[in-house]
């Protein structure tokens, strides 16, 4: 008979990183770990979170079923994971990160399968991810000679990866955790010019670990966040219309339109508030120039909880030095929220010759299938 | 006696009403609740206020009789709200914060009389 058992270890692993899915802080305990071994009872191959499940006998030889969150399965696929790697019946041995509380769930961090020793998952569901890669090609451009932000004539492809997983001042450096929580709360004066009670909420929020953020509920990641949230975007352009549309492979196949037919900025106090606001762009020899207004105050616009109000005016930037390399840069003007006006800038890689994929945040929510 | 379905639908609608907080300035919105002594009659009141960048705005109990905001000040480190309007003198302290049917508890003064109250934002 197969030993099966159940081994919590506690760790103590100052700077131990979480997983950039949302809310990882404040469901899973970074500072233990936990080794769960057993046979997989069942396979759960979908987004945002895929899950095994394994029934562990416990010391006491009573069978407790653990759900194990593996990561995105389209992060797993890019490691060469796939949906068969694990099978029904497998004894597998799993090293992960426990939940917060009495419930029978973890985080991956690796995962061996005894029926064929393969480790086929090793590493931490998601940490920051690379900066854009070095140049691989010209910009591409339209035939009258204007950049494409969108993939060059007759091929595929979109902006993946971020260089960033949070929003902070331009040229300012802190130790922050992939998932947009400080190492050091003090250094909060640092990440934007806070006012007083802008301060008090990002503090808050980060202190509760951003348990309360709503892209965790899978509402739209509206502001800069859309640029850095998982599985990328696109921009589909379609110049005869005057228009850009903005197609988003993270939060829930969002979109957004950013109009380029001349019209005027709306105003704030005349917009319906949304999301992703009321966007007009223009283009300055090789940079897109976006202003936006019109926002709700029901998203926070970068993970770990900076916060806004309706008077959020933006300004973003997007040029695309070469093939591989979106650059963005928004200033973010929001006089009820911060002392003054500040800048974040970032990059985004380029995807070539694959498409978005489908991505639903709300398809595995957890009340659905999470004992 | 309400059937599990109604009950059902209630608290559908209450999930999806939380769902859209607000996260901007903690006291921006409507805050509906009571006041009064212990023991004694509750005497319901709606307050609503604004954050203009410089400073919180409002009314207490918007209509014909509604009383303009003149003070409301927030000491971030505590959590505690000072409302003042005309009569009116209230300290009380954020509950709940990450929420959108946040709470403000604590004590009103009106008319020479005082007692507690409770402002659970709508």
């Amino acid at each position: 008979m197969k030993k099966i058992r159940l081994v919590l270890v506690v760790l103590i692993a100052a700077g131990a990183v979480v997983q950039a899915q949302l809310p990882g802080a404040a469901v899973y305990d970074d500072w233990r770990r936990v080794t769960v071994q057993g046979a997989v009872t069942r396979v759960e191959w979908v987004n945002p979170r895929a899950y095994v499940f394994v029934d562990v006998r416990e010391s006491g030889g009573a069978v407790s079923n653990w759900a194990v969150e593996i990561g995105n399965p389209l992060d797993l696929e890019e490691r060469g994971w796939t949906r068969t790697a694990v099978r029904i019946g497998d004894v597998v041995s799993a090293e992960g990160v426990p939940a917060r509380g009495d419930v029978r769930r973890a985080r991956l961090l690796s995962l061996v399968v005894k029926r064929t020793g393969a480790r086929v998952f090793a590493g931490r569901a998601a940490v920051a991810r690379p900066a854009a890669v070095a140049a691989a090609g010209p910009t591409p451009r339209w035939p009258d000679g204007q950049v494409r932000l969108g993939a060059p004539a007759g091929r595929r492809g979109y902006w993946g990866a971020a260089s960033v997983t949070t929003m902070v001042e331009s040229g300012v450096s802190v130790p922050m955790r992939p998932d947009g929580l400080l190492v050091n709360l003090s250094d909060a004066d640092r990440i934007a010019p806070l006012q007083p009670w802008a301060k008090a909420v990002y503090l808050y929020r980060q202190r509760t670990l951003a348990q309360d953020d709503p892209a965790a509920r899978c509402l739209p990641p509206g502001g800069p966040r859309q640029f850095h949230t998982p599985h990328g975007f696109q921009f589909v352009e379609q110049r005869d219309l005057g228009r850009i549309l903005v197609l988003y492979g993270g939060g829930n196949r969002n979109w957004r339109i950013i109009y380029t037919d001349g019209r005027p900025l709306g105003q704030a106090a005349e917009a319906v508030p949304s999301y992703f606001g009321s966007s007009v762009g223009r283009w300055e020899k090789d940079t897109l120039i976006v202003e936006s207004v019109g926002y709700n105050e029901r998203f926070w616009m970068t993970s770990g909880g900076l916060p806004h109000t309706e008077a959020l005016h933006l300004v973003e930037r997007f040029s695309r030095p070469d093939l591989n390399t979106l650059r963005y840069d928004v200033t973010v003007d929001d006089p009820r929220t911060y002392t003054r006006q500040w800048r974040s800038v970032w990059t985004v890689r380029w995807v070539q010759d694959r498409d978005l994929e489908e991505f639903f945040c709300e398809e595995n929510a957890e009340s659905t299938f999470i004992r | 006696m309400p059937t599990r379905a109604f009950v059902l639908a209630v608290a559908c609608a209450l999930l999806a009403v939380s769902l859209y907080a607000q996260e901007g300035h903690p006291l921006t919105g409507t805050w509906a609740g009571d006041w009064g002594a212990p023991g004694g009659p509750r005497t319901h009141i709606t307050v609503v206020m604004n954050w203009d960048g410089k400073a919180v705005t409002g009314l207490i109990n918007p209509g014909p009789d509604a009383i303009p905001l003149t003070t409301v000040a927030v000491d971030w480190a505590t959590w505690t709200v000072h409302i003042e309007a005309k009569g009116v003198n209230a300290e009380g302290r954020l509950e709940d914060i990450g929420s959108y049917h946040r709470r403000i508890v604590g004590t009103w003064s009106q008319g020479g009389a005082k007692g507690d109250f409770k402002l659970t934002r709508d």
